[in-house]
């Protein structure tokens, strides 16, 4: 017999484990919706986390470590901007490039800036945030009014880019560019400056993302700190079919996948110790790959997603 | 809308006119445009567009007619010259300036979001404020479509909308942006006669609500119907312009096309055995309805066999079908001895059915590739064009250098990517490829849409010399006079079920007509 206080527990690890998933896919969800494939996404968590770390050691304000997040996420996506808007190269090639650059940057200065390249440990974290009044009520409160600042902010992005996306004319206008882009440009829809403006609030979210990594989680960096919660992220994008309702679905379900995989040898504790146990730490992206079969069949992104434009 | 056409200054290129005068709704004063592969699309083109009139343009394809109405509505930017609007010399730099200077295009390949509902694809254009207000935009589009007697659903979404019903909703949208100038490139090479007949209706009363109207044709017919003045282009330059009053078909030919038109004989073929064989089809379309409904149909060696209809009444099903692109639910399709129902495309073209498709930029051309490879894609994977895997880039070339002679198609080298070539000329690659790849049974659908005369006559006696090698053809298309010139048979479907067939020798127009139209 499971005991109630396991449930919630993993219940709330769920959210929190969910939340960095969430900001970048939803970043991510603007990025294609606009026909942007931006697997540097994977990149930009990476600087919007070193950068938070940085901005947060050296001047030991986690609030100026959140701005920097964001910045590096920004400039990491702009940068995917020059490369893909601009000069009108492949999406998928210069995701990757933007990776390799991004893990190549983070490496060089933490060796630079550290002794031994080890990242020293941050003193405070952004800690939970349990709203008043509506963290008593039991199980919810615990599940989810006990969160982080990061988690709510992952949640209420998740309407509010759906009323982007959809009640707002720059969403209208970023769905029909993800259409067909050259139509869009003969309707006098300024592509280019749409697309840098849907790159920007991606670089904000997944700059985000990354952040709350150092800043809130782990309160170190470690170049391998993303993980590959960048891939899963765009995963997640089609697995929600680029609506940030099914995105949020996504998430919970590779936070819960993730949640799980962390607790199994609580929750089975014949298992602990074992090295089948560490099999578990594989489930998430086990998942990611059956939900992709499964779900990712029959489904139909925007007509442009990833295409060049060519020459016009 | 004072001015009658009559009374109307008459200029060609040679002639000095400032365009000042305010009766000009757009002045172009000596347009060029190169484009940068060196292509010169305009060349020096001064042209007088006067408020209220329909202006008719004619023009091979490829002699820049669309070029010119892209810089018009800002999507092109002229190398040299001056635009005027009432008057006023402007400089157009995006379609959105054009649109505040009350200038709006319809596309020769429409600028529809197919995803999209109407009232989306209208919001698109209408929304100036932060949070799109859908309520404003049904208003508009209820108030426009009221007073044009056009009857869309805003909810319906376009790619579920028949082709004629789209072009409603494109100029529909100008109208609710309140463009004053409407210009509209080969509205009516994808209408059906009765649809081209409620198009002219509709322009009619366009310019009697004191729209300007520009209009690019290949229809000579159309031209001298409807339009008040008419301009002919040729390779990039302006040949005249002249009232519509003083003008006839034999003039306008000769204006359009240097030289003769050579004029198929067209001798009615001696059918053999049959080849393509259609037994009580049943297909449906996208949405699970019947389309093509118990369908029998035979085409025999060396004949034409013509599908007169209204679109939208199974011919697209009955096509796809035959080429293995939609699923048979009963019946079946037998190629000379093969059975090729539910077979995959690749083994009814090995088979031997060549197709030439309605929708070229989707089904017919890959148009970010070359014209060369293009037009191997084909034969490409057999020998002699490839050996062993590998392809002979050598033959791909001389391949596409024959059939670019052969069928005259307008491009600048042989390896330019299909994208940059006019509609016309997409057209005539297909064909092209499709005419050269041998077989049996040919399908061809709206085969010289979009073609200019020149152009339609080289595809029609290319048909006619496939008919007299032995090649079964079904030729689907809305142009009536096409069907009638070329078809030994004709055979009229009507709600996916052939209701009548006619030998062109004793043709009732009449009763053909109602039969197209359910009457009967
Ligand atoms: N983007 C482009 N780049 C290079 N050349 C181009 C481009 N667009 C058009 N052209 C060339 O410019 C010429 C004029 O093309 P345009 O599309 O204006 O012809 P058109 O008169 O509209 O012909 P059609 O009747 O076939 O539509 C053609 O030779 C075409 O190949
Ligand atoms: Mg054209």
């Amino acid at each position: 017999m499971i005991e109630w206080a396991v449930l919630i527990g993993l219940a709330a690890a769920t959210l929190r484990v969910a939340a960095p998933l969430l900001l970048a896919s939803l970043g991510e969800t603007i990025a294609e919706r606009g026909g942007l494939l931006n697997l540097g996404i994977q990149g930009a968590m990476l600087l919007g986390a070193f950068s938070a770390f940085i901005g947060a050691y050296f001047t030991g304000s986690l609030w100026i470590g959140l701005v920097s997040a964001i910045v590096g996420g920004v400039l990491a996506t702009l940068l995917f901007g020059v490369l893909v808007v601009s000069l009108d190269l492949d999406h998928v090639v210069s995701g990757l490039a933007i990776n390799l650059l991004a893990s190549g940057l983070t490496l060089y200065f933490t060796r630079v800036l550290f002794t031994g390249g080890v990242s020293p440990y941050l003193g405070e974290l952004f800690g939970p945030l349990p709203i008043p009044i509506l963290s008593q009520i039991p199980v919810l409160g615990e599940v989810l009014f006990s969160q982080t600042g990061f988690v709510y902010l992952g949640l209420i992005s998740v309407p509010l880019v759906y009323m982007l996306l959809t009640k707002t004319t720059f969403g209208i206008r970023l769905r029909a560019i993800g259409e067909d882009p050259v139509t869009a440009s003969y309707l006098g829809i300024n592509v280019v400056k749409m697309r840098y403006a849907a790159l920007f609030a991606e670089g904000m979210l997944a700059g985000l993302a990354g952040g709350l990594l150092t800043i809130s989680m782990f309160n170190t960096f470690d170049t391998r700190i993303v993980a590959a919660r960048g891939f899963v992220a765009v995963s997640i994008v089609i697995l929600g079919r680029w609506n940030p309702w099914g995105v949020l679905a996504g998430s919970l379900l590779f936070g819960f996948t993730e949640a799980l995989s962390l607790r199994i040898g609580i929750i089975f504790p014949e298992l602990s110790g074992a090295s089948t146990i560490q099999l578990f730490a594989l489930l998430p992206y086990l998942v990611a790959l059956v939900a992709l079969v499964a779900g990712g069949r029959r489904v139909r992104g925007p007509a442009s997603l990833g295409k060049r434009i060519g020459k016009q | 809308m004072a001015i009658t056409p009559l009374s109307s200054p008459f200029f060609n290129d040679k002639e000095q006119d400032n365009g000042k005068d305010a009766e000009y709704a757009v002045f172009l004063k000596g347009i060029t445009k190169i484009f940068p592969n060196g292509t010169v699309a305009n060349h020096d083109v001064t042209l007088g567009i006067l408020k209220g009139e329909v202006h008719a343009i004619l023009g091979e394809n490829g002699a820049g007619k669309t070029t010119l109405m892209r810089i018009i509505s800002g999507i092109l930017k002229p190398d040299s010259g001056e635009i005027l609007i009432d008057g006023k010399p402007v400089r157009i730099r995006d379609p959105m300036e054009a649109s505040r200077l009350g200038i709006g295009m319809v596309h020769q390949h429409f600028t529809l979001i197919p995803e999209f509902t109407v009232r989306e694809n209208i919001a698109l254009v209408l929304a100036t404020s932060g949070w799109l207000n859908l309520k404003k935009v049904d208003e508009k589009i209820t108030s426009v479509s009221k007073s044009m007697g056009l009857e869309i659903d805003p909810d319906s979404k376009i790619e579920s909308l028949p082709i004629g019903k789209r072009q409603q909703v494109e100029i529909l949208r100008l109208l609710c942006q309140d463009v004053k100038i409407l210009i509209l490139d080969e509205p009516t090479s994808v209408l059906t006669p009765i649809e081209v007949d409620s198009f002219f209706r509709m322009i009619r009363d366009l310019k009697s609500s004191g729209k300007t109207i520009v209009l690019i044709t290949h229809k000579m017919k159309e031209a001298l119907q409807i339009s008040d003045r008419i301009t002919v282009l040729r390779a990039g330059r302006v040949i005249k312009t002249i009232p519509t009053s003083e003008a006839n078909e034999a003039l306008l030919a000769s204006l359009v096309v240097e030289g003769m038109i050579p004029a198929t004989v067209v001798r009615r073929g001696t059918p053999g055995a049959p080849v393509l064989r259609v037994e009580s089809l049943r297909v449906s379309d996208d949405r699970g309805r019947p389309a093509v409904d118990g369908l029998s149909l035979v085409v025999r060696s060396g004949e034409i066999v013509g599908i007169a209809g209204v679109a939208g009444n199974g011919q697209k099903e009955l096509v796809e079908a035959i080429t293995g692109l939609r699923r048979v639910e009963s019946g079946t399709v037998r190629l000379a001895l093969h059975d090729i129902t539910n077979k995959p495309t690749r083994f009814i073209i090995e088979r031997g059915i060549s197709y030439i498709p309605e929708d070229r930029l989707h089904r017919g051309v890959i148009l970010t590739m070359g014209v060369h490879e293009n037009l191997a894609l084909k034969c490409i994977g057999k020998p002699p064009m490839s050996r062993k895997s590998v392809i002979d880039r050598g033959l791909v070339l001389r391949n596409a250098e024959n059939l670019i002679s052969r069928f005259s198609i307008k491009v600048p080298d042989p390896c330019t990517s299909v994208e940059n070539l006019s509609g016309g000329n997409i057209q005539k690659l297909i064909v092209a490829r499709e005419l050269s790849n041998g077989g049996e049974v040919l399908i061809a659908e709206q085969p010289t849409a979009g073609l200019d005369i020149k152009a339609s006559e080289a595809v029609h006696q290319e048909l006619v010399a496939l008919r007299s090698k032995g090649i079964g053809i079904l030729l689907v298309s809305s142009d009536l006079d096409e069907i009638i010139k070329l078809s030994d048979r004709i055979c009229v479907i009507f709600g996916g079920r052939i209701v009548g067939e006619f030998v062109p020798e004793n043709l009732d127009i009449e009763r053909l007509s109602r039969l197209m139209l359910g009457a009967e």
